[in-house]
C-alpha cells in the first residue's frame, strides 16, 4: 500500500535552521581536535607508541652512537645535547603518521563524508587535523625532553626550549599536511606507507644523526639541501651554545617554505578529492 | 515554488565509465521520494552529486534552491544526510557526536546540548547519549545517525538505505520517524533496496538502472502500467461455463490450472464489487476467490530485466 | 568442526594427510610438502618481504655515510670502512624483518581456519609447527646471500671467504627459525597475525640494544652491559668475525651454540602454546 499524497507544504528557506547559522573556521577545527584527542585517550594502547617510541629512539640513539661525539668536528661531547633535540623533532615528525592514519580511516569508514556535508570552511578540514598534529607532538616533546635533561642533557635556556618547542610543533604540521596530501589523493590507510617513507626519508637524509661535518659522499650533498637540515640545527642551537640568529633565520625560512609547499600540496590533495 | 530537488541532464563519469547519464528528476516539496536502484546502477553516484559530496560532469541540480555545484555550503546548511552503514565514530559517546555535529553546522553550545537532547529523546536514545556508540545496535546507531543530519532542522533530509541490516521492528521504528518528519513538513530523498519500504514510505518512487531512471511515477501507478491484477476463482465444475461468459466481460483470460479461472481485471481492483455482483446475479457460488495485484518487485523486473538484490532479506 | 577452508597455495598430497603416519616416510613427506606450501606461500605475497629485504639495505646506505668517520674511534674494530662493518648487522636485520613477517603465515592459519585441516591430520605437531617456520628459513638463507652480494658490489668483502659465508648463512637461518617460533608463539598464543606484527617493535628493540650498528666497544654505561650479553650481540660478533678477521671455527661455534639455543627455546615456547591451544579447544 501507498502512502497518501502530501498535501502540506512548507517553504524550503524556512524550515531549515542551517541558514541562519553562522559557521566559524576555529570552533570547527578545535571540535575536530577534541575529537582526536578523545579518540587517543580511549585507546590507550595508541598512546604507547606516541609516548614511548622517540624515548626509545632517544635511548637507542644516545647509546648506540655515545662515541661519535669524539669525532672530530663533532660540535658537542655531550651525545644528549645532540640527540634530545633530534628525538623530539622526530616525535613531532610521527604525530603526522598519526593524523594521516585517523583521516584515511575517517575517509575509509565514510565518517569523512559526514565532515564533507557540513557547511563550515573547508579550511577546517585541512586546520583541524594539523592541529591534532600539533597537540601531539606535544606528547614525545614532554617525555623524550624530561628524561633527557635527567640523563644528562643540558638545559637549552628559556629561549632555547622555546625554539625547540617551536621547530617540533612546525615539524608537526608538515609531517600533517604531508600526510593529508598523501591521503586526500590515495584515500586508504594503504598510503600510510608512503607517508612514513617520506617522513623517515626525510629525517634520514639530513643532519639527524651527525653534523654535515662529519658526513661523507652522497648523503653529505643530500642532507646539505634537506631544509629538515636548517630546521634540526635551529632546534639543537640552544643545546650546542647559544641561540643565535644565524642559525634560526635559515630554519625559519625553511619552516615558511616547507610549510607553504606542502599546505598547498595538502590543498590540492583535498580538491581532487572533492572533485 | 522551486522544487526542493531539481535535476536537468545529470551525469557524472568516472575514466571511461559514466555511472549516471543524463538524470532529470524533480521532488515536490513535502514529498517522499524513493530511489530504488540495484547496486552499481548509479544511486549511490546520484545521492553523492545532489548532497554535493560529488561534483557532477555535466547537468546541473539545485537542491533546496540552491546548485548543488557552485552554491554547496548554501546547499549543505539546508540539507541533512543519513549516510549508509551510519559512518558513526565508535570509539565517541552518542552525545559528543551530537556535540560535533552541531559545532559542524555552526549552532552555538547552548543550542546544539538543547538540540541534541531534545533529538536524541526523539529517537529514544537519552539513557544511551552517554554511552560509546561501539555499544550501540544497529539500530540505535541508525537512530543516532538520523538524530545527527536532523540537529539543524533541515529543509530536505537524504537517507541513503536507512534500514539496510536492521531487524524488523528496528525497520518499522525508522519508518515511523520518516513519516513523522514528513508530516512535519520535511521533503525526503530515500534511497532502498528494499522495495516494501520504498512502497510503505514513498509518495512517489524512481528507479534508476544503468545511471538513467527508467521509471517513475506513484507506485500505484507503477504498479497499474505493468498490468492490471489477475483475478483468480474456483467454481463447481458444472458452473464453469457460466462462471467464464462472466467474467469475460471483465476482462481477459489467463492462463490458470485445471478447474480455475484467472482473468486480468480492467480497470484494477475498483472493479472487483461489479465481478462479485454479476456472478451473484448469475447465480454462480464461488468457492474461492484471489486477487493479484503486481508488486513493486514485478515493476522493477519489468523496467530492469531482474529482481532487485537483497528483496529476498 | 566445521567448513575446512583451502589454501590455494597448499601443495599438500592428500595421501599425507588421510593415511599418513606419525614416523617413517609419510611423516618426512608430509612435512616437505608442508614445508613447500610455507615457502612457496611466504613468496608469493611479495609485498611480506620486499620492503623487509630492501629497508635494511637503505638504512645501511644512509649509515655507511653518515657514521663512515667512525672507524677511526678508539676501540672501533679494524674494519676497511663501515660498510664492512655493518655487514653482519644488517643481515640480521634483515632476516630478523622477514622472519617475523613470515610467521604472521601461521597465525593467519590459525584465523582462515586452516590449521584445523592441519591439525586433524596424522602429522606430528612438531613437524606443523616447524615446516611452517620453512618460509623463515629460506628467507633467512637467501636475504644472507643477496646482502653479502650486495655489499661486495660496493667494496665491503667478506674476509673469511666461502667457509666465512657459509657460518653466515647458517646463522642466519638459525635465527630466522628462532624469531619465525616467537612469532609463531605469540600467533597460537593470540590466534591474531595483527598480534604478531605488534610484537614486531620488540625485535627492533633488540637489535638496537646489540651490537649491530654500533661497535659494543665504543659504548658505555649500562646500555653497553646490556647490549654485550644480548644474544643478538653474540650471534652478530660470531658473523660479523667472519667479515672483518677471517674464517673461525671457534667464533662460529660460539654463535652456533647461541643462535640454537636461542632457537630451541623459542619452538619450545611456540610448541608450549599449541600445545595449550589444543587444550583448549578439546
Amino acid at each position: 500500500m501507498s502512502a497518501s499524497t502530501p498535501t502540506r507544504t512548507t517553504n524550503v528557506q524556512q524550515t531549515a535552521l542551517g541558514p541562519e547559522l553562522h559557521v566559524r573556521v576555529g570552533p570547527v577545527a578545535r571540535a575536530l581536535v577534541r575529537r582526536s584527542l578523545v579518540a587517543i585517550t580511549r585507546v590507550p594502547s595508541a598512546l604507547v607508541p606516541i609516548l614511548l617510541m622517540p624515548v626509545f629512539f632517544m635511548i637507542a640513539f644516545t647509546g648506540s652512537y655515545s662515541a661519535i661525539t669524539n669525532i672530530p668536528g663533532f660540535p658537542t661531547d655531550n651525545i644528549f645535547n645532540w640527540f634530545v633535540p633530534y628525538a623530539c623533532v622526530q616525535g613531532a615528525a610521527f604525530a603526522g603518521i598519526g593524523t594521516g592514519f585517523s583521516t584515511a580511516r575517517d575517509i575509509e569508514t565514510g565518517f569523512y563524508d559526514r565532515l564533507l556535508l557540513a557547511p563550515s570552511s573547508r579550511a577546517s578540514l585541512i586546520l583541524g587535523p594539523v592541529g591534532t598534529s600539533i597537540v601531539r607532538s606535544s606528547f614525545p616533546f614532554l617525555t623524550v625532553l624530561p628524561l633527557g635533561l635527567l640523563l644528562g642533557a643540558d638545559f637549552p635556556g628559556v629561549l632555547g626550549l622555546l625554539i625547540l618547542a617551536f621547530t617540533s610543533a612546525t615539524v608537526s604540521i608538515m609531517s600533517g599536511l604531508w600526510a593529508l596530501g598523501v591521503v586526500f589523493r590515495m584515500q586508504t590507510q594503504r598510503s600510510l606507507g608512503l607517508v612514513q617513507v617520506g617522513i623517515f626519508a626525510t629525517l634520514f637524509l639530513s643532519i639527524g644523526q651527525v653534523p654535515l661535518a662529519v658526513m661523507r659522499g652522497w648523503l653529505h650533498g643530500a642532507a646539505r639541501v634537506n631544509p629538515t637540515t636548517n630546521l634540526l640545527r635551529m632546534a639543537r642551537q640552544g643545546f650546542l651554545g647559544g641561540v643565535t640568529w644565524e642559525l634560526t633565520w635559515p630554519g625559519l625560512v625553511a619552516a615558511i617554505l616547507v610549510v607553504s609547499g606542502l599546505g598547498l600540496f595538502a590543498v590540492s590533495g583535498f580538491r581532487k578529492m572533492e572533485k | 515554488m522551486e522544487s526542493p530537488i531539481e535535476a536537468n541532464g545529470l551525469r557524472r563519469s568516472f575514466g571511461d565509465i559514466e555511472a549516471v547519464c543524463g538524470v532529470d528528476l524533480s521532488v515536490s516539496q513535502g514529498e517522499i521520494y524513493g530511489f530504488l536502484g540495484p547496486n552499481g546502477a548509479g544511486k549511490s553516484t546520484m545521492v553523492r552529486m545532489l548532497t554535493t559530496l560529488l561534483k557532477p560532469s555535466a547537468g546541473r541540480a539545485r537542491v533546496a534552491g540552491f546548485d548543488v555545484a557552485t552554491e554547496a555550503d548554501e546547499v549543505r546548511r539546508r540539507i541533512g544526510v543519513a549516510l549508509q552503514d551510519a559512518a558513526i565514530d565508535p570509539l565517541m559517546t552518542g552525545n559528543e557526536l551530537l556535540h560535533l555535529q552541531a559545532t559542524l553546522h555552526g549552532l552555538g553550545r547552548k543550542e546544539g546540548k538543547e538540540r541534541g537532547r531534545e533529538l536524541l529523546d526523539r529517537v529514544g536514545l537519552t539513557d544511551a547519549g552517554d554511552r560509546r556508540v561501539q555499544t550501540y545496535s544497529g539500530g540505535m546507531r541508525r537512530r543516532l545517525d538520523l538524530a545527527m543530519s536532523l540537529l539543524h532542522q533541515p529543509a530536505v533530509l537524504f537517507l541513503d538505505e536507512p534500514t539496510t541490516g536492521l531487524d524488523p521492528s528496528s525497520r518499522l521504528n525508522l519508518w515511523e520517524e520518516v513519516r513523522r518528519l514528513n508530516t512535519e513538513g520535511t521533503t525526503v530523498f530515500l534511497t532502498t533496496q528494499y522495495l516494501e519500504e520504498a512502497d510503505e514510505l514513498a509518495h512517489r518512487v524512481g528507479i534508476i538502472d544503468g545511471g538513467l531512471i527508467v521509471r517513475e511515477g506513484t507506485p500505484a501507478e507503477l504498479k497499474a502500467a505493468v498490468g492490471s491484477p489477475t483475478l483468480r476463482i474456483d467454481v463447481s465444475p458444472d458452473q464453469f461455463g457460466t462462471a467464464n461468459e462472466v467474467l469475460g466481460r471483465f476482462g481477459e483470460q489467463r492462463p490458470a490450472r485445471e478447474g480455475r479461472l484467472a482473468i486480468g481485471l480492467d480497470k484494477g481492483a475498483s472493479r472487483l464489487t461489479d465481478v462479485v455482483r454479476a456472478l451473484d446475479e448469475a447465480n454462480v457460488s464461488v468457492l474461492h476467490m484471489e486477487l493479484d495485484a503486481p508488486s513493486l518487485d514485478d515493476v522493477f523486473a519489468e523496467a530492469t530485466g531482474r529482481r532487485l538484490e537483497g528483496q529476498a532479506e | 568442526m566445521t567448513d575446512l577452508p583451502i589454501d590455494p597455495s597448499s601443495t599438500i598430497p592428500k595421501k599425507a594427510i588421510v593415511s599418513g603416519h606419525d614416523s617413517g616416510q609419510a611423516g618426512i613427506g608430509a612435512f616437505l610438502a608442508m614445508s613447500r606450501r610455507a615457502i612457496v606461500g611466504f613468496y608469493r605475497q611479495p609485498s611480506n618481504w620486499v620492503v623487509g629485504a630492501a629497508f635494511p639495505l637503505l638504512i645501511t646506505a644512509v649509515s655507511a655515510s653518515a657514521f663512515s668517520r667512525s672507524t677511526s674511534l678508539p676501540g672501533f674494530p679494524d674494519a676497511d670502512s663501515f660498510l664492512q662493518f655493518l655487514m653482519a648487522g644488517t643481515i640480521l636485520q634483515g632476516t630478523l624483518f622477514g622472519s617475523i613477517t613470515a610467521s604472521t603465515d601461521l597465525a593467519l592459519d590459525i584465523e582462515n581456519g586452516f590449521m584445523d585441516r592441519l591439525l586433524a591430520s596424522p602429522v606430528s605437531r612438531v613437524s606443523i609447527l616447524v615446516s611452517r617456520l620453512a618460509g623463515a628459513a629460506t628467507f633467512g638463507a637467501g636475504i644472507t646471500v643477496l646482502y653479502i652480494a650486495v655489499f661486495t658490489l660496493f667494496g665491503a668483502k667478506v674476509n673469511g671467504g666461502l667457509a666465512g659465508m657459509l657460518v653466515m648463512v647458517l646463522l642466519s637461518t638459525i635465527m630466522a627459525i628462532g624469531v619465525g617460533g616467537y612469532g609463531a608463539a605469540i600467533g597460537l598464543k593470540t590466534g591474531s597475525a595483527e598480534a604478531v606484527g605488534n610484537s614486531f617493535p620488540l625485535i627492533f628493540i633488540l637489535l638496537f640494544m646489540s651490537s649491530a650498528f654500533f661497535p659494543v666497544e665504543t659504548m658505555s654505561g649500562t646500555y653497553k652491559t646490556i647490549a654485550q650479553y644480548n644474544p643478538i650481540s653474540l650471534v652478530i660478533d660470531a658473523s660479523r668475525h667472519q667479515v672483518l678477521q677471517g674464517f673461525d671455527l671457534g667464533e662460529a661455534t660460539k654463535g652456533f651454540v647461541i643462535a640454537i639455543a636461542f632457537a630451541s627455546i623459542m619452538i619450545g615456547l611456540a610448541l608450549s602454546q599449541l600445545r595449550s591451544r589444543l587444550a583448549d579447544a578439546s
